[in-house]
C-alpha cells in the first residue's frame, strides 16, 4: 500500500484523518494504487527516458560510433529503469512526502491479496514477497546450470556453442550470487526476526519494502544482460575482459550495483531492529541463535556491499566516462578490480554461511529436545566469522601475482577462519549427544547441512593451503567446494526453514511426504552431482571451460545426469508448496514441532500487529528437557475496555474490520 | 546427572554406556584403516604427478591435507552417525533430561577450541615451509620473487598470453617466440607470466606450475624438472568465449635434445624474431599503433626494473656456445 | 511510565496501532529513537566503507604507477573551484554544528537561518563540483588520477546530495511540527514523539556532516594538496 500522507493528522490531533476518508480508501479497489503493475510500466518509461538521454549524451561519441554501442546509453536506460520501477511502485513516495515536512501514517491493515503485490509496511507480507522473489532467483539460476551441465555433456562436441555458453555460465554464477545473498536474509530474516525477538515492527519498515523491490529491480537488471549479449567474464567480473565486453556487462555492473543497494538497505534495517526493538527481558544472552547469525551477516550486509558498489561503479565509470580505474595502459590497474571485488567478495560467501547455521542452530533443540549446546561459543563463533572475514580476501589471488610475501599471512588468516566456523559443529555435536532425534524434514535438511559443510569447509581448507592451491585453484575443485558450502549449505538450509517456518508463516503444512522425497532426491543427487566434480578439478579441469579432456567425460556426465536429477527435484518442492498452499490445504497445528521458540507463541495467521501486548522474555528459547521450564514469555493479555489503558481515537478510526477480515486476524 | 529424572523407563537405551570412548574407538579403528590406506595407495598417484619439484611437493602436501582430511571427517562422521542411530526417537523413550552439562560444558569447549587451534596452526606451519622451501610452490609470485631455487641461472621461459592462445619466448636463445613449450630435464625453470590483453592464466597442470597472465604485469612462477614426458597447458582464468579452447601441450626433453631444438629453432626463427618487439618483461599495446602494435613497456623509459637481456641470456654457457658452434 | 504521552501522537511512530499502554508507547517510542541514532551510525561505517572503497583505488594507483601513469605532470583538477567546494562544505558543516547547538538551547530561528544556510551551501557547492568535470584540463582517462578524481567528483556529489537531503528534511519537518509543539517548548524541548524523534534525527544527521566534512579534508588534501 502507498504511503499516505495528509496535510496534519501526522501530528497527532485526535481525529484529523477525516473518516470519510479511511472510508474512501477502504471502498476504493485495492489495485487503484501502487502495485507491480504500475511498477512496471515505471520501468518501461524509465528505461525509454535513460535510453534516450544516453543517446542525446553520447549518440555520436567517437567510441560509440566506432564499436556501435553506447554504453552510456545502455547504462542510463538501467538506471532510470530502476529509478521507474521504484517510482511506480511508490518507493519514492515516503523519501519525497518527507521533503515537504510530512510522515506518512502508514497503510490501512488489509487482507486482500493485492497486499503481495505492493510496497508494504508489514514485515511478514514482505518476507513472503521475498519468498517467491528469491525462488524466482533460485529457479533461474538453477535452469541456466541445466544449460551449463547439458553442455558439458561432451567434451568436445558443442550443443549450445562456446559464445552462448559463457554467456549462461556468467549468468548462472551472476543470479546464483545474488540470490544467495538475500535467500534466508530476505524471507526468513524479514518474517522472523520481529517475531523472535518480541517486537511488533520492523524499524524501518519502508526500508525493509525498498530492499526487497530492489532486490526484485536487480533481479530484472541482470536479466537484461542476455539480450544486450550477455557478459563473458563470469560472476566475479575481472576487470580488463570487463572493459572490453559487450554491453552485457553494463547489466551486470548495474545489476550488483542494484543489489548492492538492496543488500546494504536489508542489512540495515535488520540491524536496527535487533539491536532496539528487542521485547523487555530479550537480552543479548537470550537472543535466537538465528538472530545471531542474522545480526553478524547484516554486519557484512552493511559495510562489505558498498565496497563492491563502488567496484562496479568504477567498472561503469570505465566503460561510459572512459576513466581508467581498471586500465593499465591508462595508469589503472586490473587488480584494482580484483582487490576491490573479493574485498567484498569474501565477506560475501560468510553472508551465504552465518544465515544457515542459525537455521540449523533454531532447528537442533526442537528436534533433539534438549537445548542448545554451548550458545555463547555459537554466537561468538558467528561475530568472529563476520570479523575474521574482511581479512582474507587475497587467498582469491595466491597465484594472481600479488605480492609474495603476503601469501603465508592470507593462508593464516583464511585458516584461522575455520575456528569460529569449528564453533557451528561444537554446537550441533554437543547438542546431538543423549538427546531424542526425530527425523522430522526440517531436522533432515539440518543434517544434510552438517554433512555437506563439511566437505564444503575441509576443501576449503585445501584452497587455502598454498602449494595445494596451486593445483586446485581456478579449477572444478573450487566449483565443487562452493557449491558445497552455498548450495550444500545455505540452500538446504533455506528448504529446511521454509518446510519448519512454513506452517506459521501461512498456517498450512506443507505434505511430508513429497518434502522427504524432494529431501532425499535432493541430498542425494546434490552430492552426486558435486562430489564428481571435486575429483574433475584435481585431475586438471578449469573452471567454466566448454572443452575439457576426454578421459573426464565419464565424470563429467555422471555430474550432468545428476544435476538434472537435483534440478527436477525442485519441481517435487513446487508441486508440494503450490499443492499444500493453494489447491489442498491442510492447516497446520499451532506449533507442529513443539518449539519453545516466541515465534510460535503468536496465534496463526501472526497479527498484523504481532503481538498483541509486547511480551516481556523470560527465557530463552531453548530450555528443552528441563523438567519444570519457565514459560519463555509472558504474552500479557489482551486490554479490554476497562483495562487500564487508554482507547484512542485512532484505533476507533483505523482499527476498524477489513471487509476481508479484521487486521488482528 | 540422572536427579530428576522420573524412572528407569525414561533411560535412553544404554543411558549409562561409555559412548564416548565407542564412538573414539570406532573412530579410531576407521582411522588407522582409511588414513595410511589413502596415504600409501592413492597418495603417491595424487595429481599433478611428479614431473617437477612444483608438482612432487604440491602432490605431497595434496596427500598430507587429504589423509588428515579424511581423518577428521571420519571423526565428525562417526559421531554423527553414532548419536543419530543411539539417540534416534524411536529408540529414546520420553524426553530426554538434562542438567546444566546439557547448556554447555567448559572442559569439552576449551577443548574443542585447543584442538582445532592446534590443528590450524600446524597447518599453518606446514603450509608455509612447504610453500618457501620448495620455491613458492609452483605458483605465481609477481615481478619480485621471494623465493627463488637455488641455481643460480636457470632457464628463463617467458609465457606470453593473449585472446585465445599462449606463446613462449626463450631469451637465452636470442628471444625467439614460439607456440612449443620444451624444456629441458633436471633444469630449473623461471617462468616469466605475462599476458597482451585480458587476465588469463597459465596453468602447466603436470608441472604444478600456476601463474596468472596479467597485462603490463610479469608474474614469475619457479619449478625445476625431475621427469621427461607431456603435459598440458590450460588457461585457467575466464578470459572470453574461447577461454575453454585455451590450451596447450608441452614436454620436457633431454637437455642436450632441448639445446638442439632451441638452439635451431633460434636460427630457422631470426628472421622473424627481427620483426618482433624487443625481449621484454611486458608488453604494452601500443596507443597509437594501427591494429594493435605492441612495445615494450621499457620502450617508453617509465619502467626502471627493465633489463631485458641482463641475467637470462646467460642459461645454458657453455653448453650453449657448443650447440651453437655445431649447429 | 514518568513520561506521558499524549495519545495520538503515536502517528509520529509509525501507521495505526493497537490499544498500547503508557509503558508500550514509551517503549516503542524509544526504541524508534535509538534504531535512527544508531541508523546514523550505521550510515556513517557504510560512508566510510564507501570512501575507503575510492580511497583504496587512490593510494593502489599511485603506489602502483604502472606505466608511469599515475599522474603525469603532475596534473590537477582546479585548485581554485576544489578549494571553494571544500570551503563551503567546511562551513556547511561548521554551520550545522553551530545551529545544532543553538537549536539544542531552544533557539529555533538560529536554527534555522543555520541550516537553511548550509542547505543553500550544499546546492552551491554541488554546482561547482559539477562546474569543475567542465574544466578539469585532463582527460578522464589519461591517468590513474584523472579516473580517482572523476570517481571523487561522482561520490562527491552524492555524499553532498545526501548531506542536502536530510538537512532540507529536518528543516521541512521543524516547520510543519512547529504549531504542533509550539505550546510544549518547541522542537528542541517538546516531549512530543514528533519532536522527539525530530531531535533523534537531527542528532545523527549532524553526526553524519561532520563526517562528510572529515571526508571532504581527507579527499581535499589527497586530490588538490598532495
Amino acid at each position: 500500500m502507498a504511503i499516505r500522507t495528509t496535510a496534519t493528522h501526522d501530528l497527532g490531533t485526535p481525529g484529523e484523518l477525516p473518516p470519510e476518508g479511511v472510508a474512501r480508501a477502504r471502498n476504493r479497489s485495492p489495485w487503484l494504487d501502487f502495485h507491480v503493475g504500475t511498477a512496471l510500466v515505471g520501468a518501461v518509461a524509465g528505461f525509454v527516458i535513460g535510453h534516450y538521454i544516453g543517446v542525446l549524451i553520447a549518440g555520436h561519441d567517437i567510441n560509440v560510433d566506432n564499436n556501435g554501442q553506447n554504453n552510456v546509453a545502455i547504462c542510463l536506460s538501467l538506471g532510470f529503469g530502476y529509478l521507474g520501477w521504484m517510482a511506480g511502485i511508490g518507493g519514492w513516495n515516503y523519501p519525497l512526502a518527507k521533503m515537504i515536512g510530512r510522515e506518512p501514517v502508514g497503510e490501512l491493515p488489509s487482507s486482500h491479496w493485492s497486499r503481495y503485490f505492493k510496497y508494504t509496511l508489514d514485515h511478514k507480507v514482505v518476507g513472503l514477497q521475498y519468498v517467491i522473489g528469491v525462488l524466482l532467483f533460485l529457479f533461474t539460476g538453477g535452469l541456466l546450470a541445466m544449460g551449463i551441465r547439458t553442455e558439458l555433456l561432451n567434451p568436445v562436441h558443442h550443443i549450445i556453442g562456446p559464445d552462448r555458453y559463457i554467456e549462461l555460465v556468467s549468468e548462472h554464477g551472476t543470479v546464483m550470487m545474488m540470490m544467495a545473498t538475500s535467500i534466508v536474509i530476505g524471507p526468513l530474516g524479514n518474517w522472523l526476526t520481529p517475531l523472535m525477538i518480541g517486537s511488533r515492527r520492523m524499524a524501518f519498515p519502508r526500508i525493509e519494502a525498498f530492499s526487497f523491490w530492489t532486490f526484485i529491480g536487480g533481479y530484472m537488471i541482470i536479466l537484461t544482460a542476455m539480450p544486450f549479449g550477455g557478459f563473458p567474464t563470469g560472476w566475479t567480473g575481472y576487470a580488463p575482459l570487463q572493459t572490453q565486453a559487450s554491453g552485457g556487462m553494463d547489466s551486470y555492473l548495474c545489476g550488483f550495483a542494484v543489489i548492492g543497494l538492496g543488500m546494504i538497505t536489508a542489512g540495515f534495517n535488520i540491524a536496527a531492529t535487533v539491536i532496539h526493538y528487542r521485547a523487555p527481558g530479550m537480552t543479548w544472552s537470550r537472543i535466537p541463535i538465528l538472530t545471531w547469525s542474522l545480526l553478524s551477516t547484516t554486519s557484512l550486509l552493511m559495510f562489505a556491499t558498498p565496497v563492491l558498489v563502488m567496484a562496479g561503479l568504477f567498472g561503469i565509470l570505465d566503460r561510459t566516462a572512459l576513466t581508467a580505474f581498471y586500465v593499465n595502459e591508462h595508469g589503472g590497474s586490473s587488480f584494482l578490480w580484483e582487490d576491490l571485488f573479493w574485498f567484498f567478495g569474501h565477506p560475501e560467501v560468510y553472508i551465504m554461511a552465518l544465515p544457515g547455521f542459525g537455521i540449523v542452530g533454531e532447528m537442533l533443540p526442537v528436534f533433539t529436545r534438549k537445548p542448545l549446546f554451548a550458545y555463547r561459543v555459537g554466537a561468538a563463533g558467528m561475530i568472529g566469522v563476520a570479523l575474521l572475514s574482511f581479512f582474507v580476501w587475497q587467498h582469491h589471488l595466491f597465484d594472481s601475482g600479488i605480492n609474495p610475501d603476503m601469501r603465508p599471512l592470507f593462508m593464516l588468516t583464511t585458516e584461522l577462519i575455520s575456528i569460529p566456523t569449528g564453533f557451528i559443529y561444537l554446537v550441533g555435536m554437543g547438542t546431538l549427544w543423549r538427546s531424542k532425534i526425530r527425523f522430522e524434514v526440517p531436522m533432515l535438511f539440518a543434517l544434510a547441512l552438517y554433512f555437506n559443510f563439511l566437505i564444503g569447509g575441509i576443501t576449503g581448507v585445501y584452497l587455502s593451503d598454498v602449494p595445494v592451491d596451486v593445483t586446485v585453484h581456478g579449477s572444478f575443485f573450487v566449483l565443487a567446494h562452493f557449491h558445497y558450502t552455498i548450495m550444500g549449505g545455505l540452500v538446504f538450509a533455506f528448504f529446511g526453514g521454509i518446510y519448519y517456518w512454513w506452517p506459521k508463516m501461512t498456517g498450512k503444512m506443507l505434505n511430508k511426504t513429497l518434502a522427504k522425497l524432494h529431501f532425499w532426491i535432493m541430498f542425494i543427487f546434490f552430492n552426486f552431482t558435486f562430489f564428481p566434480l571435486l575429483i574433475v578439478g584435481l585431475l586438471g579441469q578449469p573452471r567454466r571451460v566448454f572443452e575439457y579432456a576426454h578421459n573426464l567425460q565419464g565424470l563429467n556426465d555422471f555430474s550432468s545426469v545428476s544435476a538434472y536429477i537435483l534440478g527436477s527435484s525442485f519441481l517435487i518442492f513446487v508441486w508440494n508448496f503450490v499443492w499444500s498452499t493453494w489447491i489442498n490445504p491442510v492447516p497446520a497445528p499451532a506449533n507442529p514441532w513443539g518449539s519453545r521458540g516466541l515465534e510460535w507463541q503468536t496465534p496463526t495467521p501472526v497479527p498484523y500487529w504481532n503481538f498483541e501486548r509486547i511480551p516481556v522474555i523470560l527465557s530463552d528459547p531453548y530450555r528443552y528437557g528441563e523438567p519444570d521450564p519457565p514459560p519463555v514469555a509472558d504474552l500479557g493479555v489482551p486490554i479490554g475496555a476497562a483495562a487500564a489503558a487508554q482507547s484512542f481515537a485512532a484505533e476507533v478510526q483505523l482499527g476498524l474490520d477489513e471487509p476481508g477480515g479484521s487486521f488482528r486476524g | 546427572m540422572s536427579d530428576g529424572r522420573p524412572g528407569a523407563a525414561d533411560e535412553p537405551r544404554g543411558g549409562h554406556a561409555p559412548h564416548l570412548i565407542r564412538i573414539f574407538a570406532i573412530w579410531a579403528v576407521l582411522s588407522a584403516i582409511a588414513g595410511p590406506l589413502f596415504y600409501l595407495l592413492v597418495g603417491p598417484h595424487l595429481p599433478p604427478g611428479h614431473m617437477t619439484s612444483a608438482a612432487s611437493g604440491d602432490a605431497w602436501d595434496l596427500n598430507v591435507v587429504t589423509t588428515m582430511a579424511i581423518i577428521v571427517v571420519l571423526g565428525v562422521w562417526t559421531y554423527f552417525g553414532y548419536c543419530l542411530v543411539t539417540w534416534r526417537s524411536s529408540r529414546v523413550v520420553g524426553e530426554p533430561v538434562v542438567g546444566r552439562w546439557g547448556r554447555g560444558n567448559l572442559l569439552v569447549q576449551t577443548s574443542w577450541i585447543t584442538i582445532t587451534t592446534l590443528a590450524v596452526m600446524g597447518l599453518f606451519v606446514f603450509g608455509t615451509i612447504e610453500l618457501i622451501v620448495p620455491a613458492g610452490a609452483g605458483g605465481g609470485e609477481g615481478p619480485n620473487p621471494v623465493w627463488t631455487p637455488h641455481t643460480k641461472n636457470p632457464l628463463v621461459v617467458q609465457v606470453i598470453a593473449q585472446q585465445w592462445l599462449f606463446t613462449y619466448r626463450y631469451p637465452s636463445f636470442g628471444g625467439f617466440e614460439t607456440t612449443q613449450l620444451i624444456l629441458p630435464d633436471h633444469t630449473a625453470i623461471a617462468f616469466h607470466v605475462t599476458s597482451l590483453d585480458v587476465i588469463h592464466d597459465f596453468w602447466a597442470y603436470q608441472l604444478g606450475v600456476k601463474a596468472d597472465a596479467n597485462p603490463d604485469y610479469d608474474n614469475v612462477a619457479y619449478t625445476t624438472t625431475q621427469q621427461l614426458g607431456h603435459f598440458v597447458v590450460r588457461c585457467d582464468e575466464l578470459c572470453g568465449i574461447w577461454h575453454g579452447a585455451m590450451f596447450d601441450y608441452g614436454s620436457i626433453v633431454p637437455k642436450a635434445k632441448f639445446l638442439s631444438w632451441a638452439t635451431a629453432s633460434e636460427n630457422r626463427l631470426a628472421p622473424v624474431t627481427k620483426l618482433l618487439p624487443p625481449f621484454a618483461w611486458t608488453y604494452t599495446p601500443s596507443a597509437n599503433g594501427a591494429g594493435g602494435g605492441f612495445y615494450p613497456a621499457c620502450a617508453t623509459g617509465q619502467v626502471t626494473n627493465c633489463d631485458p637481456f641482463g641475467n637470462v641470456a646467460t642459461y645454458g654457457g657453455a653448453a650453449k656456445q657448443s650447440a651453437h658452434e655445431t649447429a | 511510565m514518568a513520561d506521558e504521552i499524549p495519545a495520538a501522537d503515536t502517528r509520529a511512530l509509525g501507521p495505526v496501532r493497537l490499544m498500547e499502554t503508557q509503558e508500550e508507547l514509551a517503549y516503542e517510542l524509544r526504541a524508534a529513537e535509538g534504531a535512527v541514532f544508531t541508523g546514523g551510525r550505521f550510515l556513517v561505517g557504510i560512508g566510510a566503507f564507501t570512501f575507503a572503497s575510492l580511497a583504496f583505488a587512490y593510494f593502489y594507483l599511485r603506489t602502483s604507477n604502472n606505466l608511469g601513469l599515475w599522474r603525469p605532470h603532475h596534473a590537477t583538477a582546479p585548485t581554485n573551484y576544489g578549494a571553494a567546494v571544500f570551503a563551503i562544505v567546511l562551513a556547511d558543516a561548521m554551520l550545522t554544528i553551530i545551529g545544532a547547538v543553538r537549536l539544542r538551547r531552544g533557539m529555533v530561528l538560529d536554527w534555522q537561518v543555520a541550516w537553511w544556510t548550509a542547505v543553500g551551501g550544499n546546492l552551491l557547492a554541488i554546482a561547482l563540483q559539477i562546474l569543475i568535470l567542465t574544466r578539469l584540463g585532463f582527460d578522464s582517462g589519461s591517468s590513474g588520477y584523472a579516473s580517482c578524481y572523476i570517481g571523487w567528483a561522482v561520490l562527491n556529489i552524492l555524499l553532498m546530495l545526501t548531506t542536502f537531503y536530510w538537512l532540507e528534511v529536518l528543516l521541512a519537518r521543524a516547520m510543519r511540527i512547529s504549531r504542533a509543539v509550539a505550546e510544549d517548548g518547541g522542537p528542541s524541548q517538546s516531549r512530543l514523539p514528533a519532536a522527539r524523534m525530530f531531535r533523534a534525527s537531527l542528532d545523527s544527521a549532524t553526526y553524519f556532516v561532520v563526517f562528510g566534512a572529515l571526508i571532504e579534508l581527507l579527499f581535499w588534501l589527497l586530490f588538490y594538496v598532495l
